[in-house]
C-alpha cells in the first residue's frame, strides 16, 4: 500500500476495530441468551420429572387407599426392587421410569372387586381367574403413559415365574423382562415380611430362605444371588425408612 | 383468520430463536423485521396482534417504532412487548410512554416468552 494512503489505512483499521467490538458484543449477547435457554430447559426437565413422579405416586396411592393391609406396600416393594437392581449391577436402577413401573405394578387391582381383593379365605377358581387379570388390566391402564416406556412391562409381567408357570402370559426365563424378574423377588419379600389378616409376618431370615428355595423355580437365580448379597440390616433399614 | 405475530430484532439469531420457540405453540403466522423501518412496513401490511420489539436497532429504534405503531391504526391495537437489555429502567419508562404493554428483559427466558404468548392467546377471541 502507498505511503500516501496512511490516513486511509488508519481509518480502515479503526473501522475494523469497531466492527470487531460490535461482533464480539453480539456474540456475548447470543451466548448469554443461549445460557438462559439452557437454564430454562434444565428447570423444565427437573419440573417435568417431579410432576411425573407426583402423578405416579398419586396413582399408586389410589390403588393402595382401597386396601389398608397393603399400606405402603408399593413404596416398600419399590425400594426393595431398586436396591435389588443395584445389587444386580444393572443400569435398571438408574432409569427413573423403572421406579414408576414398580410403583404402579398393581394398578390393575382397581378393577378387582372388593369381595375378591379382601376375601379372607382361599379364592375359588373363578375368583382366582379374575384376580389373575389384574396385570393385563394394569397394562391396559398404563398403555397411554408414554413416559413409562419399558417400565410398563413390570405392570404386565410381575406375576410371571422363571419356570414358566406364572401369569398372564406364561413367559419363561429370560423371556420375562429383567425389571419384572427383579420386581417379583421384591414383591414376595414384602408380602412374606408384612403382617396380613390371614397369616403372620415371617422374620427376614425365614423369608430369605423361602426366596432362596424358589431360585430357578419362581425366581431368576441371578436375581436371587443378588438378593443374597443384601444384608438383613440393609433390608431392615429400607423397611423402617418407609414406615 | 390466523393471528399474526411480528418479531423485530436486528440480530437474526434472536429472531430465529423466538420463531423456533413459538413454533406450533399457538395458531399464528410469524413475521420478522430487522429494524424499526422494516417493522413499520410489515406492521402496515400484516396487522399483527402481537409485536416483539427490540429497543436497540439501526435506522429506527424500538421506542420510536413503538410510538409510530401506536399512531397507525393498522397496529394501534396490537400488544407490544419490548425486548429490553437488563437494568433498563429508564428505557422501560420511555417505552411505556411510547405505548409498550409488556417487557421481556434480555437475555429473555423462553419459558416466560411461552407463558406470555399463551396468556395473550387466551385473551384473544
Amino acid at each position: 500500500m502507498a505511503v500516501g494512503n496512511q490516513p486511509d489505512l488508519a481509518r480502515e483499521v479503526e473501522r475494523l476495530r469497531d466492527e470487531l467490538a460490535l461482533r464480539e458484543q453480539e456474540a456475548a449477547n447470543r451466548e448469554r441468551q443461549l445460557e438462559r435457554y439452557a437454564a430454562d430447559l434444565r428447570e423444565t426437565y427437573k419440573e417435568e420429572r417431579a410432576r411425573s413422579r407426583e402423578l405416579v405416586r398419586a396413582l399408586s396411592n389410589a390403588v393402595e387407599a382401597r386396601d389398608a393391609y397393603t399400606s405402603k406396600h408399593a413404596e416398600r416393594v419399590t425400594a426393595y426392587a431398586l436396591e435389588l437392581a443395584r445389587a444386580l449391577g444393572t443400569t435398571l436402577a438408574n432409569t427413573a421410569e423403572i421406579e414408576f413401573g414398580f410403583l404402579l405394578h398393581d394398578i390393575g387391582k382397581v378393577a378387582v372387586p372388593d369381595a375378591i381383593l379382601w376375601k379372607p379365605g382361599p379364592l375359588t377358581d373363578k375368583e382366582r381367574a379374575l384376580m389373575a387379570q389384574h396385570p393385563l388390566i394394569g397394562a391396559e391402564i398404563v398403555r397411554g403413559i408414554e413416559f413409562l416406556g419399558p417400565a410398563a412391562e413390570v405392570v404386565r409381567s410381575h406375576h410371571e415365574r422363571w419356570d414358566g408357570k406364572g401369569y398372564p402370559d406364561g413367559l419363561r426365563g429370560e423371556q420375562i423382562p429383567l425389571a419384572a424378574r427383579v420386581f417379583a423377588v421384591a414383591d414376595v419379600l414384602d408380602a412374606l415380611t408384612t403382617e396380613r389378616p390371614y397369616r403372620h409376618a415371617s422374620p427376614l431370615p425365614v423369608a430369605r430362605q423361602m426366596i432362596v428355595a424358589e431360585s430357578g423355580r419362581q425366581f431368576d437365580p441371578q436375581v436371587v444371588d443378588a438378593f443374597c448379597t443384601i444384608s438383613d440390616e440393609e433390608l431392615e433399614r429400607i423397611r423402617s425408612d418407609i414406615q | 383468520m390466523k393471528r399474526s405475530v411480528l418479531v423485530v430484532d436486528d440480530d437474526p439469531f434472536v429472531r430465529k430463536l423466538i420463531a423456533t420457540t413459538l413454533e406450533d405453540v399457538a395458531e399464528f403466522e410469524l413475521h420478522e423485521a430487522a429494524d424499526g423501518v422494516e417493522a413499520l412496513a410489515v406492521a402496515l401490511r400484516e396487522r399483527p396482534t402481537l409485536v416483539f420489539l427490540d429497543v436497540d436497532m439501526p435506522r429506527l429504534d424500538g421506542i420510536e417504532a413503538c410510538r409510530r405503531m401506536r399512531a397507525d391504526h393498522a397496529s394501534a391495537g396490537a400488544t407490544i412487548v419490548m425486548l429490553t437489555a437488563a437494568h433498563g429502567d429508564s428505557v422501560e419508562r420511555e417505552a411505556e410512554d411510547a405505548g409498550a404493554d409488556l417487557f421481556l428483559t434480555k437475555p429473555f427466558s423462553p419459558l416466560e416468552l411461552l407463558r406470555l404468548v399463551d396468556r395473550l392467546g387466551e385473551k384473544s377471541p
